[in-house]
């Protein structure tokens, strides 16, 4: 497979080999992580290229395991990622939420297969509640960036570091077994990001000043209460200047198709046959999925006559646009339960039903 | 314009890097690809696929309903794709390893040994590169020798004395149909 990074020049590669070149590219000093289908490509690629360039590569015991490393690495304030899928991804779930608690940059690829339990090895989008919802405990976000081509699964993964650090807090890739699979011409560039300053937390060494400590534990109710507060400050400053979207066609949509990821491309084709049978349709494409661009959607719902969600899930993100849309207008569904998605001409014809 | 093509074969005869290879042709020659595979409980010995598609604009979408070009190296995916073909496609099929029947009429057939052919060459191994060359002359959508770079560019450098091997072989199945003239 093609691996080789020539920058400035386009090379056909992997999704899962174009993130791991990205991650190399913003300055990932270690990965940690433990073979899953289908994001394996990306800890092969890394267990080479980490070790090549001085940096640290550990294969993890487990999942568990590959997260607190990742916790442990990034406490120094160095840039590290772990990357898994869908039933591993939920063995990390406890150190996401210390990671968020313990403000650090954890940044996790999470290449989603079908579930649940150990479902199997197709793509999915069954993890957009894992990831947004989150499966550790008590109050917290994890940023999560939903990439739709190999290309934009190197930018956002350049994002995903940049905006890790930006807020101290974990930042998810969620990408699924279709992109990490699939080879597209992508093209490499430097990191775009100004780098980030860790030396007022980071954990270096105490020599010549007082010694410091990251942990989540807060024994008296009040402090946890004034903690909380402050981290849903962050939030909200996340949440007013981090959402990112696609729209297409929408200023004069009847009909809005929202959609993310892999899927999102079957569902733009399908909006432009819409358009041709004279069904006005536009595209709503959310980049990041928290923070989700609720604003935007509720604005759109003044204005539009019906929007329809596209996933490949049983309805998950569905249910964020219907908060969003609040009785605006009806949220139908148009889903596949996993697998590859919906054909753009299948997309079209659930549409019709609902019109 | 946009087309789409879809490589199947036993596993181990090499059609994903028979797509990768038509793939990189395809970006060399300024085109938008994506390419994917099959996947799933697959091994040496069963069926695998994948699907090249190739765009003058952004590619539209993937796992289409239909096909403009099927390469089918054996009887299990002649069988499955036949009925996946756009009317007017083609069916590029190996005849060592699957029966000349001809049960649509809206199709193009290209039936050619293409294992035999690739034996002849020197190593059954090439039989996914030769399909290539077989598809070349039947699609005309892009040409030898950006192939030939597209086989540079996918063939590793501790693998570089197979080259003049694999271009011979997509010459063969390239120049295939004149040979039976």
């Amino acid at each position: 497979m093609t691996t080789e990074c020539l920058t400035n020049k386009k090379v056909l590669t992997k999704g899962n080999y174009a993130i791991a070149q990205a991650a190399i590219l913003a300055g990932c000093q270690c990965y940690f992580g433990y073979p899953i289908t289908p994001q394996s490509e990306i800890g092969e690629f890394m267990s080479g290229k980490m070790q090549e360039l001085k940096r640290g590569y550990v294969s993890a015991e487990s999942e568990l395991a590959a997260i607190n490393m990742t916790i442990g690495a990034v406490s120094t304030g160095v840039k590290a990622m772990t990357s898994s899928s869908s039933c591993a991804v939920a063995l990390m779930q406890e150190g996401l939420s210390y990671a968020t608690a313990d403000e650090l940059p954890v940044v996790l690829i999470s290449v989603m297969r079908g579930g649940p339990g150990l479902g199997n090895i197709y793509p999915s989008q069954g993890d957009y509640f894992q990831a947004t919802k989150g499966g550790g405990n008590g109050d917290y976000h994890l940023i999560v960036l939903a990439p739709s081509t190999v290309q934009e699964c190197v930018d956002l993964t350049y994002k995903a570091f940049y905006l890790a650090q930006k807020y101290r807090n974990p930042a998810v890739l969620l990408a699924d077994g279709l992109l990490g699979q699939m080879m597209e011409p992508v093209e490499f560039y430097d990191y775009p990001y100004p780098e980030i300053d860790t030396s007022s937390w980071a954990l270096t060494g105490a020599k010549g000043r007082e010694a410091r400590i990251i942990r989540s534990y807060a024994p008296l109710a009040d402090n946890q209460c004034v903690f909380l507060e402050k981290l849903y400050q962050k939030y909200k400053v996340i949440e007013e200047n981090e959402v990112e979207w696609e729209e297409i066609n929408t200023d004069d949509a009847d009909i809005i198709l929202v959609s993310f990821g892999s899927t999102s491309r079957n569902a733009k084709t399908a909006m432009k046959q819409l358009r041709e049978k004279g069904i006005k349709a536009g595209l709503f494409r959310p980049v990041t999925l928290y923070p989700f661009p609720n604003k935007r959607l509720h604005e759109l719902a003044q204005k539009t006559k019906k929007f329809v969600t596209v996933e490949v899930n049983m309805g998950q993100m569905v249910n964020d646009v219907r908060l969003a849309v609040n009785g605006a207008c009806p949220v139908e569904l148009v889903n596949k339960g996993v697998g590859a998605p919906p054909s753009a001409a299948e997309i079209v014809s659930k549409i019709e039903e609902l019109l | 314009m946009e087309k789409n093509f879809i490589i199947a074969g036993f596993g181990g005869q090499g059609v994903l890097l028979a797509g990768e290879v038509l793939a990189n042709a395809f970006m060399l020659a300024g085109k938008h690809v994506t390419w994917y595979p099959s996947y799933g409980a697959e091994m040496r010995g069963g069926t695998v696929n994948c699907e090249v598609v190739m765009s003058d604009e952004e590619v539209s979408e993937v796992n289409k309903s239909d096909a403009d070009f099927v390469i089918a190296l054996n009887q299990a995916s002649f069988d499955k794709f036949l009925s996946k073909i756009k009317k007017g496609g083609w069916m590029i099929a190996n005849s060592t390893l699957a029966r000349e029947i001809k049960t649509r009429t809206d199709i193009n057939y290209l039936f050619a040994p293409i294992t035999k052919l690739a034996e002849d060459v020197g190593n059954i191994k090439m039989a996914n590169i030769l399909a290539l060359g077989l598809l070349v002359k039947a699609s005309r959508l892009v040409n030898l020798e950006t192939l030939n770079q597209a086989l540079d560019t996918v063939i590793p450098p501790h693998r570089k004395n197979l080259l003049p091997l694999n271009i011979k072989a997509l010459k063969i199945g390239y120049e295939y149909d004149l040979l039976t003239v």
